[in-house]
């Protein structure tokens, strides 16, 4: 299926997650610049924002990304209930315009920080977990802003409601502050919009789908997006 | 019509085809030294209410919200409605009048930058000088709306400044009144004559009310030559001056500040052990296209919504100082 992979000035991620897809039967990545506006994303089946630093990171990682016309469009077809996916820099994109909660704050230590991390996989059913409830991943992250953060309530709904499918763990998945890389409140990783449709995720996990990156946890979370685009 | 106020030098009716509208009448009488010296001068409400419908129109054409509408027959103008601030603002270029007085200095001495003072409406007490942390804690007005008053004000001073030059007029002081419209707009009201503002032609000659006041001249006449000059200067002549605000956004309390604490531990490596904590946040220097209107302040609240800050983790103030 269609799979719009968007690539606003600073994305440099783009040609990983085209690969990656591409490896996937049914799936048939292009690569859209944000300047197309909302006609890049006429025949999308799904989109998938990927990371980088849109517009330099200027004003705040992801801020002047998330009020571009086709960000607009990313919207509307939020809601029509396509599958979206945003990784590191997309995941930024995501919260800042609203269409996941929270914000994501500098990392705790304030450095940019790169390396191999596990998460805990959501024991409950989620559109981007199948097969992979309750599981430990192993993917990298690199970040200088991935501290998520929200409010006491809405940290209560995204828990109760079953939005947060992946936390930061350690090897035997057990979540806690010293498997904690970056300051998240309660060590999330990624959130799901209220619908399921929408996942915003940190760490990346097109850089762990080939046997040749070192890890292959990062797959099924591919795959169950590619599958979803076809419903 | 309806009388709803009556002042020293103009009467407001009621306007009876709008709720929201007034009409504002331009009367003769001129008073001077508080009230002390009392004169009709007949034909004075009629110049001053042209001078006001040049002026009002000018600052519109500018960008400035005043409560000018339209002119009307006789010394009429109509106007929005709206309810007056009780704090007069006086912007001063030149030393004169009051101010002279009140620090026994000479008349004439140019300030480097104009002064804005602000006065209580206040009859019985002789309308005395106030300050901004007074007419705050006696709960006249906010401080950020005094803010914008200044604003505003500094702004007419320049516009008024420039057109006058062109005719080789000096902008010696002026009084300026504001108010709230039912829409929560802030306008300049009241009147824009020489009986609120000091003009000078040559080094010190004046076109206003000092000439009633120090008793030298013809009022009249003096006038009347304001009036002829202004109604041949060229507004459009007159540049657009560039506003700048200042957009300031912090990390909100609560939430931690990593920047802030690596710069904090920074400076206590440098020896600084008096710091006890840092946050850092972002100013925004904002240059603006025209004047700042009340539109322009809630643009500036939505901008910050939408782009400058993230109402999740940071708060945001414009500063207008």
């Amino acid at each position: 299926m269609a799979i719009a992979v968007l690539r606003y000035p600073g994305t440099n991620n783009e040609d990983d997650v085209i690969r990656s897809l591409s490896l996937i039967s049914g799936a048939d990545p292009y690569l859209v610049p944000s300047r197309k506006g909302l006609a890049g994303l006429e025949k999308a089946d799904g989109i998938f924002i990927p990371g980088g630093f849109s517009y330099g990171d200027y004003l705040r990682a992801g801020a002047v990304a998330s009020v571009e016309t086709i960000t607009e469009g990313v919207r509307d077809l939020a809601e029509n209930g396509l599958p979206i996916m945003g990784v590191c820099n997309g995941f930024q994109i995501l919260v800042e315009m609203g269409l996941l909660p929270g914000a994501l704050l500098p990392n705790e230590s304030a450095h940019f920080i790169c390396k191999w991390v596990y998460l805990k996989v959501s024991d409950k059913p989620t559109l981007f977990t199948e097969g992979i409830e309750g599981a430990v991943l192993r993917m990298p992250i690199a970040h200088a802003e991935g501290n998520y953060y929200c409010s006491d309530e809405e940290l209560e709904a995204i828990s109760d409601e079953n939005r947060v499918p992946f936390k930061y763990c350690d090897e035997s998945g057990y979540v806690d502050d010293s498997s904690n890389p970056n300051g998240s409140i309660q060590n999330i990783a990624g959130v799901l919009s209220q619908k399921g449709n929408v996942l915003g995720l940190m760490p990346h996990p097109e850089r762990a789908s080939r046997p040749i990156l070192g890890s292959t946890d990062g797959l099924p979370i591919l795959e169950n997006f590619v599958r979803a685009t076809k419903c | 019509m309806d009388v709803i106020y009556e002042g020293k030098a103009k009467r407001v009716f009621a306007d009876p085809t709008s709720e929201d509208r007034v009409i504002i009448e331009f009367t003769d009488s001129v008073t001077a030294g508080d009230g002390a010296k009392k004169k009709k001068f007949e034909g004075k409400g009629a110049i001053a209410c042209d001078i006001s419908e040049i002026l009002f129109s000018y600052l519109e054409g500018k960008g400035i919200d005043t409560h000018y509408i339209k002119r009307l027959k006789g010394p009429q103008i109509l106007c929005k409605k709206v309810m007056i601030f009780p704090v007069e603002v006086v912007c001063r270029n030149i030393i004169a009048g009051s101010f002279g007085k009140r620090y026994g200095i000479r008349k004439g001495t140019r300030f480097e930058q104009p002064l804005v003072e602000f006065f209580v409406k206040d009859d019985k007490h002789h309308d005395p000088l106030i300050t901004m942390g007074a007419i705050t804690r006696l709960g006249l007005m906010s401080r950020d709306d005094l803010q914008f008053l200044i604003r505003v004000t500094l702004s007419i001073n320049y516009y008024l400044q420039e057109l006058l030059k062109q005719r080789k007029l000096t902008l010696v002081d002026f009084k300026l009144e504001f108010g709230k419209t039912a829409d929560d707009t802030i306008v300049v009201a009241d009147e824009l004559s020489p009986d609120t503002m000091r003009v000078w032609e040559g080094k010190s000659t004046p076109l206003d009310k000092d000439v009633f006041r120090e008793g030298k001249g013809d009022l009249i006449s003096a006038y009347s030559k304001l009036f002829n000059i202004l109604r041949t200067a060229k507004p459009e002549e007159v540049e657009i001056n560039r506003e700048m605000v200042q957009v300031i956004v912090e990390p909100k309390s609560g939430i931690k500040n990593p920047p802030g604490e690596v710069t904090r531990k920074a400076l206590l490596r440098l020896g600084f052990a008096e710091v006890d904590d840092v946050r850092v946040g972002k100013v925004f220097n904002i240059t603006l296209k025209n004047p700042i209107t009340t539109e322009t302040l809630n643009h500036l609240n939505i901008m910050n919504v939408k782009l400058l800050s993230n109402p999740i983790s940071e708060k945001h103030r414009v500063r207008l100082e």
